[in-house]
């Protein structure tokens, strides 16, 4: 008995350490786990730590583009009521285009103008065919819904609205976004609820005025974010104050409600975001899909 | 065993029936298990799976166990087939959903798998391949009609994106009451005990392995004045052809005489041909085409060095006949392949265009320095690593593990069920598991099990195949064993 | 000569086997299925009939009730003559041929005759039928142009199928006369 157990003990330190191959035949069974086993298991690599006001500030390009809407939205009102005058929104408009143009060079003191090569002749020209094309149809687009319910055209409206938001750039990286259609879609939204207004001037400073808040705005935006971050802070606040005037002009019960939907994407989702963070359990390890890390297409250019 | 030489062939037979049924014979005395293979994937389709499928059953059959296998219907091949020593195989009229895979609803298969197990009196049911869903179903039946599971899983897979997700939650319903997983690395094992969340203790690692008699080197195909690199791989971004489309520009620049073998299908086929294209390189980078196994490996007896860009693989076949066939193998570093073979025939990499490049020239240096190893010497090696008897041999003693557990009882399978994969699904499939176990009871009354007539053996103890076939082997076999 | 075995159907039916020895180079065996039962057609007539009541109670229309007995009648003469068959026979002569026959409860027969020369043999196969594997006896045909080729499969027994211990017995005896041709 005493020399079986030391056959035993002697079998043991002379059993080579197992390894992890599988060319070898290894005097281990086939289940064996090893004190190793897992031991490459990562978790979380990837994982982000988020910064309370850094998320905030982040939920700002949310922000700003609900309040367009709501802007957008509240001036059609105020059109379709007959409280404001197409010359009115069509002088402020073309002022703030204005001020935005001369902004839009001088945050960056013309750099990016260099670099695209984009003259001022050249913007000229586009904006003066586009106006001088918007109102020679707008008679077009007065009448073009006309055999459509009016139901059914603000039905469309809001749901082009919606898309708007949904797929609009805020700068995520997913496969949902994209810009063309949200600024299509928020175009067609603006091309139907201005067929409703009283006359075809009405219609093509409606559509213009989508224009700049839909397609003009958020460029001016995007530079100030990237330039001036603090005004930028300031120009949200003061853009969602606004939108939070006119809007009390005409419903206090949607004021209330807009406010609470505005500070709970700026407070509360950027809260939810960092305390689910510490629930994220990713398993990283050699089984993974290598990711191709270098750019293969300069091999084809 | 010996003793039993003398006796003719027919008490043979029968005494080793008499030892298995009385379960208490002597240590020396082997179970005979009448095994049923499931998959999706099997021939006419070509692939690692199917043909692991087949090289196992032939070896198993060899060992004197009865084997069918069940897969779907490819086409016209439908019904009942016989392979090469009586392997059995059943094409089921199933309809086909996507990438070869049947459609699953957990019932619509179960009674003609019930009539499969039952006339061909299955004690074992051995599933392959996660992506087939016949496989899945097959191992929820087998539990149902109380027979012993084995599953085997052959590929890897990640957590991180929605349908890996998906299909890791299946993994784990069908494998938390299966008696035994059988994976083909140690990577691939610490994936699978992860998916699903497994006790390591009943995942058994059993690599791949190749015919070495199928892949022989032949230096004198090699035409020693030039360097060829061959790449055989299906022409898809898992296999990394993105990074080849980075290496061949990269170094037919550095190296006039290099020249690329690329065999295989698929849809990145056009970036190599835009990269050919774009450089000139006609007359260096060779675009075989699909290839017939038995066409592999005159195509590898051709170069100098194996390429393999692969960015995920449990256990890469395609380095092992490589080697086979005496090529020096360059591979990225993912998955299992690391574990396959030796340091000295083998030259990882990171999966980028940088390391592999540097790989590649390593390779090449040795080539020229002729520090390389000869292939003769590597095949004799190689054949030793790998082979289908072993892998069969090491199943058997998974079969035979098996074969002894008892498998759960339905209250406990509903309670594993429950506890085991998370309060929602758990209670789903428990429901399910409910429902095909009295689906299981209304076709006990419409069909009684002793109305199915018993099929007749092919293979297995007294099979009509082995029989003339067992009289030769057996007695060779007693010879070596005892 | 004459022997009669009972054995069951695949479907669990019980099914009589008759193997009349004619003389030594002519067999012949008949399968018999269960008539068709009083209580099966009256169970469906009476189903039948209560539908077309219940019809008749919601639409208020009698043309249900004459209709429903004209369905039943038509459907019961069609069965009887197309569908049900009662005895499958299988006659084999050495240096004749196979003939098939195969009765309708009606009284309608159907018969298949098989030159010897075009005969391969007689094997019993397996195929999935429905959402079972069975098996069935078959004549394998020869192709007239090549000879080792198998032009035809012809399944015997369709409608009975008989289980395997029945087909074996079946399958022995064509044998037997198979081989005394092969030697002769």
């Amino acid at each position: 008995m005493a020399r079986n157990i030391l056959c035993v003990r002697l079998e043991h330190t002379t059993r080579q350490r197992w390894q992890k191959v599988l060319y070898k035949r290894q005097s281990f069974p086939d289940n064996y786990v090893d004190q190793s086993f897992l031991e490459k298991l990562r978790k979380n690599v990837h994982a982000r730590k988020y910064q309370y006001w850094a998320v905030v500030f982040e939920s700002g390009v949310v922000i700003q583009q609900l309040c367009s809407v709501c802007v957008f939205v509240v001036i059609w009102w105020y059109m379709d009521m007959g409280l404001l005058a197409p010359q009115w929104l069509f002088g402020a408009g073309l002022i703030s285009s204005l001020i935005g143009y001369v902004l839009f060079d001088a945050i960056d003191s013309g750099i990016e103008r260099n670099q695209s090569g984009q003259t001022r002749w050249g913007d000229l020209k586009n904006s003066v065919v586009f106006v001088a094309f918007t109102y020679g149809f707008s008679p077009v687009l007065k009448t073009l819904t006309e055999s459509i319910s009016t139901d059914t055209i603000y039905a469309m409206s809001a749901l082009m609205l919606l898309g708007h938001l949904i797929f609009y750039d805020y700068g995520a990286n997913a496969a949902i976004v994209s810009s063309t259609l949200s600024l299509n879609m928020a175009i067609f939204a603006s091309v139907c609820l201005a067929s409703r207004l009283p006359r075809s001037l009405h219609a093509f400073i409606m559509v213009t005025f989508a224009i700049q808040i839909f397609a003009l705005w958020p460029m001016l935006q995007k530079k100030l974010k990237a330039q001036t971050p603090h005004c930028y802070m300031i120009i949200t606040l003061l853009f969602a104050l606004s939108a939070l005037m006119g809007l009390l002009t005409i419903s206090i019960v949607g004021t209330v409600l807009f406010a609470l939907l505005l500070i709970a994407i700026s407070c509360l989702c950027p809260y939810c975001l960092i305390r689910l963070q510490l629930f994220k359990d990713n398993i990283h390890g050699p089984w993974d899909e290598a990711e191709i890390k270098e750019d293969l297409s300069k091999f084809l250019m | 065993m010996a003793y039993r030489r003398e006796g003719n062939q027919e008490q043979l037979l029968s005494s080793i029936i008499s030892t298995v049924n009385s379960h208490k014979s002597p240590a020396c005395a082997r179970q005979a298990h009448r095994i049923c293979m499931v998959s999706d994937f099997f021939y006419p389709n070509m692939g690692g799976v199917e043909s692991h499928i087949y090289q196992l059953s032939q070896c198993l059959i060899e060992r004197g166990h009865k084997v069918i296998v069940v897969t779907h219907a490819y086409e016209d091949r439908k019904g009942i087939r016989y392979l090469t020593n009586g392997l059995k195989v059943y094409y089921l009229p199933l309809r086909v959903m996507y990438n070869q895979s049947t459609a699953t609803t957990l019932f619509h298969s179960l009674p003609l798998l019930r009539y499969i197990f039952i006339r061909e009196r299955i004690t074992i049911v051995h599933a392959h391949s996660s992506f087939s869903s016949m496989a899945h179903d097959a191992l929820f039946h087998a539990k149902t009609m109380q027979l012993r599971t084995v599953f085997t899983d052959h590929s890897l897979f990640g957590f991180a994106d929605v349908s890996s997700v998906l299909t890791n939650k299946l993994l784990t319903v069908t494998l938390c009451d299966t008696n035994h997983i059988i994976c083909v690395s140690y990577t691939s094992k610490e994936n699978t005990v992860l998916r699903a969340a497994l006790n390591p203790e009943i995942v058994s690692v059993i690599p791949n392995a190749v015919d070495p008699t199928d892949f022989t080197p032949d230096a004198s195909r090699r035409d020693n004045n030039t360097i060829t690199v061959v790449v055989v791989s299906r022409l898809v971004y898992r296999k990394g052809i993105d990074l080849l489309s980075g290496i061949i520009p990269e170094l037919c620049q550095k190296y006039p005489d290099l020249h690329f073998l690329v065999g295989g299908e698929g849809p990145k086929r056009i970036v190599l041909e835009e990269v050919r294209e774009r450089y000139q390189l006609h007359e260096r980078v060779r675009l075989l085409g699909a290839l017939e196994h038995q066409e592999v490996r005159n195509v590898l007896v051709q170069g100098h060095i194996f390429l393999n860009t692969s960015l995920t693989e449990a256990f890469c076949m395609a380095i092992v006949e490589a080697a086979s066939c005496g090529l020096q193998v360059v591979s990225t570093r993912v998955g299992g392949i690391p574990e396959v073979l030796p340091d000295d025939f083998i030259i990882l990499c990171e999966p980028s265009v940088k390391s592999l490049c540097s790989g590649l020239e390593k390779a090449i240096s040795q080539l020229k320095s002729g520090s390389l190893l000869s292939p003769e010497f590597m095949h004799d090696k190689v054949r030793t690593f790998y082979t289908w008897r072993n892998v069969a041999k090491r199943t058997e003693k998974v079969y035979n593990r098996v074969a002894s557990e008892t498998v759960l009882p339905m209250g406990k399978r509903l309670d594993r069920l429950i506890t085991h994969c998370g309060p929602v699904t758990g209670c789903i499939f428990a429901l399910l598991a409910m429902l095909s176990f009295l689906f299981l009871i209304f076709l006990k009354w419409l069909i009684p099990d002793d109305l199915i007539d018993t099929a007749i053996d092919a293979t297995g103890l007294n099979g009509a195949w082995t029989r003339k076939y067992l009289r030769n082997k057996k007695k060779k076999e007693n010879t070596t064993n005892c | 000569m004459a022997e009669e075995r009972g054995y069951l159907a695949v479907s669990g039916a019980r099914i009589t086997l008759q193997c009349l020895h004619h003389s030594a180079s002519c067999r012949e065996f008949q399968v018999r299925c269960p008539r068709l039962q009083l209580r099966s057609l009256s169970a469906v007539t009476c189903c039948v009939w209560l539908v077309a009541y219940g019809l008749f109670v919601v639409s208020q229309n009698s043309m249900v009730l004459s209709a429903s007995i004209f369905i039943t009648l038509i459907g019961l003469l069609a069965y009887l003559h197309f569908v049900k068959i009662d005895q499958e026979s299988l006659l084999i002569i050495d240096s004749l041929g196979i003939q098939m026959t195969s009765s309708y409860a009606s009284g309608k027969e159907n018969t298949t005759f098989i030159e010897m020369n075009q005969v391969k043999d007689v094997v019993i196969n397996e195929a999935i039928y429905m959402q079972k594997v069975i098996y069935y006896l078959c004549i394998l045909l020869r192709d007239p142009i090549e000879p080792h080729a198998i032009s035809e499969v012809v399944p015997l027994f369709q409608s009975s199928k008989p289980r395997l211990d029945c087909l074996v017995e079946v399958y022995k005896s064509c044998q037997e006369i198979l081989e005394q041709r092969k030697k002769s």
